[in-house]
Parts: structure tokens; C-alpha cells; sequence
């Protein structure tokens, strides 16, 4: 019996929802997507309730219409400046007397890890573990293996209370529940960097309208992820201010003839704000566009360089740098990044068997929501545990039946 | 799916479910809106499905099961042991079973009270009847009797001389269980034919309406006057419920022929008549012709028989 799972990223620029299909072998088909312009967010952050709201329900209502079916819960995609992440440890003895690690020596060293509670006013949000360490060595799976301490860390992200609580409200407010917060950098690393990708390490950047998110995978696990407050809005507001035109007509100048490095060619070319020649209308170099722009990309990989210093070890990054969301389109973006950040940056393509449609940057989050909610990201030895779908599995949730970890 | 509770989450750390709104009472959008307008109105329907599905198999079960009538909820009872009859006249247990007929074998749930009941009201010389069950194994009758205070004697081509009660309030019934000694004393009510009239419920004759003017002249008389009552013979009146002067009550008695009462005031007219008789004129004549009484406080009397 197939299973309908649901996800959500609440954008500044846009509100997307996607709705998926699990079949019995565990392949996911997209069933319904829609997005809707988001005009109730400000770099990740919801500044007025009812216009996100609004443009959340209705991509909702749209998915839903398009797949012919409704959704009890969402994967909900979590960023803006806000969030902070930390690198928790633990560990623990061996309890057994042959010194044959168990699941309940890893439950120990996980509980000892998170003991450390967030600042008041914070809650954690995403814990993602990072290599099990055995006496010392990492290893994949160390239940059943003989050693005598276990250590494990977590990247953990806290987020501010009220910033959740309003993300959280929009989903309740459409009568879901949202089934798992995740991190949005790491649902769209999930999505474009594959397996051997991570493990070769990788650092993924999601450049969306309002913020920027990053991943850092080291040897296949999460490293560090951040936020940086600076998107393609910047940029349009950059164009906007800089050139003295209207914010749509800034918008509309960056994606049709906005670069970040310039070109040659382009010296000496100009172009049209509106593009019919009527009054109002006027032209401008293609080199002053160019030029804006990549001011305040080169700023934004310069922000982040300083924020991974230190991190960006070419031993750990044999996967380069990978370029996703909506401004990563802008050309000449990757050669920035290189040139910045020390390491060959290029845009991230998905996975083949996407259709050519979802398979856009902008998507890359809310494709990677559902994928990483599929995956078992819990510890070693420990059974994924699965809930009825259906009536059934509804009514045993309501009543409260059922086996609870 | 995975479990509700995720595995990136721990309880031992903050933990963002505890943010979540347990409830939002008002829907942000019309999306929203509409979306729980769907829920109740799946929830409605699933109800009235629901209530419909049982409606049909209550219907069903019905259906198949055999029609076995009313259910009989009070057993069958002890058969009736004992009678008890109360009557504050002249009817009696005996003569109660010859009307009801045997009581033997039957139960006191087997009788019908109700019926018994109304069956007895309808009685002539009944005026109330009440039947009661009394637990084990008695039933118990209680009756209360129209008190006959005139007789009337009728004769029919059919069925010969009759003679019918009259109680106080005009009721014309054909008595039982009456001892001749009971009756022997009661004036005959001598009337117009036409004051006859059959009853409308069925056999018998209507109720005798200016009879509930007489009634008072008979009881006043029987209890203060014995005297007098046990001389009047025959009664009869003419519209005794007029107050004009040709109103009047008969009466032929033993030593006074022909007595005439004024329809009212029967108190201060029987007085009139006994200081009146009591003068020694009316003392020696052995039988007076006459004695009008109803003209207020005149009295005209005709000693000697013409």
C-alpha cells in the first residue's frame, strides 16, 4: 500500500509544497507540486502572518488538488539567520562484560550528547549525527564489534522560539501537523549531493531570494551548516537602488541580463529597462549590471569564506563546492565561488529520473525534504519503526493505540 | 512513515514539537477555511453513513426476527382467591358474581379491571364503580348506589306492569337486591306521559329533570317531618323549576287529600303545615280536603270532602 507523504518550504520569494507518493518498494513519485509568491517573508523570516499564510494554503491546496488527495502531515523546511548550529559530543563505556558494543551503549552516548539544553528563548530544531567513533576509529555501524567506548556527536541547530512557532502555525493553521522540522540547507545538500559526494566532502550552497544556506559534508556526515542573511534580493535591491529603477523592473533586468562576472563582450552594450523604447523607458550598460551584481555576490562567498574559515580543508572538500537555488542561476556565480572560496564551484544537477520540470534549482529544498525525510537517519541498530496508513493507522493515532518509541 | 515521534528528536533536549499550536481557531486563509470545511464535512458525512448503516441493519434485525406481540412483562399471576366487595347499598358479592360470572381459574392478571369497571358504571342504579387488584390474589370491588326516593309504576303491552326508582337526581332504574320492606314506604310519582322520554344511550327512559326539585321536599320531609312522609301516597308537579305562581309540587297523602308545595322554601312551608295541623280544628277532622301551601305565607285549606 502506497503512502502519501507532503513537504514544505516556506521561501522568501516563494511558498512551495510538493506531494509524494511511496510505493511499496520504496520509490518516491511526485505526485502534486505548486509554489505561490510569498510576499509575507524578509531574509527567511515571517514579517507579516497572513500574506505567508495565505501563499502557503494555497500552494497547499494546489498540490493537493493536483495530486487528487490531502495530506495529514508535512516535512516543513526550517532556515533564516536565526538558527545556529553547535557540535554536541558524548559517549560512553562498553557496558556488556565481553566488551561487545550494544545499541544501549550508542542510546547512552546519544542521550549524553544532547543533555546540553539550548539558551532560553531557543529550542533545537535538527540534530544530525556525525561519525560513531569506537576507541577512536570511526566506523559505520559498531553494534556487535568489541571496544570499550563509544563517542558520537551531533550537529544540532537551535533555532529562536517565535521565528518556529509562526512557521509552525502557518502548517496548523491549515489544519496539519508537521511531521519533522529539517534544516533547508540539508534537504537540498540531501537532494543534490549524492552518497559518494558527501563522503568525498562537499560544501553545498543554496543561494535563495532571501538568505543563503550552506552544508558542509566531511567524510559523509554534516560538518557545519549556516545561514547568511544575503540572497537574490539583495541583489534585485542592489540593481533597484544602484541604477535607479523600479524593484520588478531591477528584478526583471537580473534574470534576463544579470551576470556576475564580467564579460568582454558585454563592454559598450546596453540595455532596456521596460524593452519597448516608450517613455519612461531607457537604457543602461550591461557592464553597470554586471558590475552590481557582482559586488554583492563576490560580498556574500566573502561572508561565507570567513564564516567556514578554518574548515575548508582540501583533503576534506575532494567534492568541490556544489551551487543551488534560485540565484545560483546567475552566470559567472561558480567562477566567484572559486575564486573566493579556493575550490572549484559548480552548479549542482540532480539526480537522473527527475522530471525536467521539478528538476530546477529553486526546487532543490523541497525535493530534498521528502528524501531526507525517507531516509533512516536514526542510530545503528535500532529498527525504523513504521505507522499505520489509512483509516486504521489514523484511527489507532487518534485513540491512541500503538506501539510509541 | 515514520514514527510521530522523530528520530532526530530527543526528548532529553529542547525539543520544537512542544511549539507547535495545539490548536488555530481561526483559519488565516480561505484555503484554509475551506480546507476545514472538508474535514467537518467528512466527519458529517461519515456520521450520517454511519447512522444510516445502523438505521438498516436495526431495520434488518427486525425484519427477521418472528413477530412475537406484545411482551407480556407482568407474568401470569395467582388465580383470584378472594372478593372484596364494598357497596354503601343494597348490592352485594353475590350478586356481583352472578353479573361478572365465575371467577374461578382466572388470574388477576387474566381480568380486565378497566373493563370491569366501566362495564359496572354502566349499570343503572351504579353511580360509582371502582375495581383495584389487590396482590396476591384478591380483587376488590367498591360501588356507591343511587339512593331511590320515589317509585313509578309503568305499564307496557310487552312487559306488563313495572315499577321503577327514582333517585334524587331524576335516574329511573329498575331495582336490585331491594327488600320490599325498603321500598314499601316510598311515594308513587304520578306524571305527564310525555315527561317520558327514552334514554338516548340505550335502554330505559332519560333522566326526570324536575325531579332534582322534588328531591328536597322528599329528604327534608323524611328526616323532619316522618309524620307527614309516611302519609304521602303520590306525587306528581308541574314545572317545579318556574318561580311563576302556577309552579307547584302534588302531593295526595293519608289524611290530607291533596297537598301543594311552592317549588321553594320547603323548610318554612312543611313548619306552616305542622302548626296548621296542629290547631284543633284540623286536629278533629279526621281527613282534610286540601292544603295549599304555595302561595308565600298564605295558606288555604278545605277541611270537609265536598
Amino acid at each position: 500500500m502506497s503512502k502519501i507523504i507532503g513537504a514544505v518550504e516556506i521561501g522568501t520569494s516563494k511558498a512551495k509544497a510538493l506531494i509524494g507518493e511511496v510505493a511499496e518498494n520504496g520509490s518516491l513519485n511526485v505526485v502534486g507540486m505548486a509554489s505561490r509568491p510569498n510576499e509575507g517573508m524578509r531574509k527567511g523570516e515571517i514579517v507579516d502572518f497572513r500574506k505567508a499564510a495565505a501563499a502557503v494554503h494555497s500552494a497547499l491546496e494546489d498540490a493537493e488538488k493536483m495530486s487528487g488527495t490531502t495530506v495529514d502531515e508535512v516535512y516543513l523546511a526550517q532556515t533564516g539567520s536565526h538558527l545556529k548550529g553547535h557540535m554536541l559530543r558524548g559517549s560512553a563505556s562498553v557496558a556488556s562484560s565481553d566488551n561487545r558494543v550494544d545499541v544501549a551503549d550508542l542510546q547512552r552516548a546519544a542521550e549524553e550528547a544532547k543533555r546540553r539544553k539550548p539558551d532560553d528563548g531557543r529550542t533545537y530544531v535538527h540534530h544530525v549525527r556525525t561519525p560513531i567513533l569506537l576507541d577512536g576509529r570511526i566506523v559505520q555501524d559498531p553494534v556487535g564489534m568489541f571496544g570499550s567506548k563509544v563517542d558520537l556527536g551531533y550537529w544540532s541547530i537551535d533555532g529562536d522560539d517565535q521565528a518556529i512557532k509562526q512557521a509552525l502555525h502557518v502548517i496548523s493553521n491549515y489544519s496539519l501537523e508537521v511531521k519533522d522540522l529539517i534544516l533547508s540547507s540539508i534537504a537540498s545538500s540531501t537532494m543534490m549531493a549524492g552518497p559518494d559526494l558527501r563522503r568525498a566532502g562537499t560544501l553545498v550552497i543554496d543561494m535563495g531570494a532571501g538568505v543563503t544556506d550552506f552544508a558542509l559534508y566531511r567524510q559523509g556526515f554534516v560538518a557545519c551548516t549556516g545561514v547568511i542573511p544575503v540572497g537574490g534580493d539583495h541583489v534585485t535591491g542592489d540593481l533597484s537602488m544602484g541604477l535607479r529603477v523600479l524593484e520588478p523592473y531591477a528584478e526583471k533586468l537580473k534574470i534576463e541580463h544579470g551576470k556576475a562576472i564580467s564579460d568582454p563582450m558585454d563592454e559598450g552594450e546596453d540595455v532596456w529597462i521596460i524593452g519597448n523604447k516608450t517613455i519612461g523607458d531607457r537604457s543602461i550598460p550591461r557592464k553597470a549590471i554586471t558590475d552590481v551584481i557582482h559586488v554583492r555576490i563576490a560580498e556574500l562567498f566573502e561572508i561565507l569564506s570567513k564564516e567556514l574559515e578554518g574548515l575548508l580543508d582540501p583533503d576534506e572538500l575532494k567534492g568541490g563546492i556544489l551551487l543551488t537555488g534560485g540565484a545560483s542561476l546567475l552566470p559567472g556565480v561558480e567562477q566567484i565561488a572559486s575564486k573566493i572560496l579556493g575550490f572549484t564551484a559548480r552548479r549542482a544537477s540532480f539526480p537522473t529520473g527527475i522530471d525536467s520540470e521539478l528538476a530546477q534549482p529553486e526546487n532543490a529544498t523541497v525535493l530534498g525534504l521528502l528524501h531526507y525525510g525517507l531516509e533512516d537517519h536514526g542510530l545503528p541498530g535500532r529498527k525504523k519503526e513504521e505507522v499505520e496508513a489509512g483509516f486504521l493507522g489514523k484511527f489507532r493515532k487518534m485513540v491512541g493505540l500503538g506501539a510509541q518509541s | 512513515m515514520t514514527n510521530k515521534k522523530n528520530k532526530n528528536q530527543d526528548g532529553l533536549s529542547g525539543n520544537w514539537k512542544k511549539l507547535a499550536p495545539k490548536s488555530s481557531r481561526k483559519p488565516a486563509s480561505r484555503a484554509a477555511f475551506r480546507k476545514r470545511l472538508l474535514g467537518i464535512t467528512k466527519v458529517f458525512a461519515l456520521i450520517v453513513v454511519l447512522c444510516l448503516v445502523g438505521i438498516v441493519v436495526q431495520f434488518f434485525q427486525e425484519r427477521s426476527q418472528p413477530n412475537s406481540g406484545p411482551l407480556d412483562i407482568t407474568g401470569s399471576g395467582m388465580p383470584v382467591s378472594k372478593l372484596m366487595f364494598v357497596s354503601d347499598g343494597v348490592l352485594h358479592k353475590n350478586w356481583f358474581q352472578n353479573w361478572f360470572g365465575p371467577l374461578r381459574n382466572r388470574t388477576l392478571m387474566d381480568l380486565d379491571i378497566e373493563k370491569i369497571q366501566k362495564e359496572l358504571k354502566k349499570e343503572s342504579q351504579i353511580s360509582f364503580a371502582r375495581v383495584s387488584r389487590q396482590f396476591p390474589s384478591t380483587l376488590k370491588i367498591e360501588l356507591k348506589e343511587k339512593k331511590p326516593i320515589l317509585r313509578l309504576c309503568l305499564r307496557s303491552k310487552t312487559k306488563g306492569e313495572q315499577t321503577w326508582l327514582v333517585s334524587s337526581d331524576g335516574s329511573l332504574y329498575l331495582g336490585t337486591c331491594y327488600s320490599n320492606a325498603s321500598l314499601v314506604h316510598l311515594p308513587f310519582l304520578n306524571i305527564e306521559p310525555s315527561l317520558l322520554t327514552p334514554n338516548p344511550e340505550g335502554k330505559g327512559y332519560a333522566k326526570l329533570e324536575g325531579i332534582t326539585a322534588v328531591a328536597p321536599l322528599m329528604e327534608l320531609a323524611r328526616r323532619e317531618y316522618p309524620g307527614f312522609y309516611q302519609n304521602w301516597k303520590i306525587i306528581s308537579y308541574q314545572r317545579p323549576h318556574d318561580s311563576d305562581p302556577g309552579a307547584h309540587i302534588h302531593i295526595k297523602s293519608g289524611k290530607v287529600r291533596n297537598l301543594r308545595f311552592a317549588p321553594q322554601g320547603f323548610a318554612a312551608q312543611l313548619r306552616r303545615l305542622k302548626y296548621l295541623l296542629m290547631e284543633s280544628d284540623f286536629r278533629r277532622t279526621p281527613v282534610i280536603e286540601s292544603i295549599d301551601l304555595s302561595h308565600d305565607r298564605s295558606v288555604f285549606a278545605k277541611l270537609n270532602p265536598s
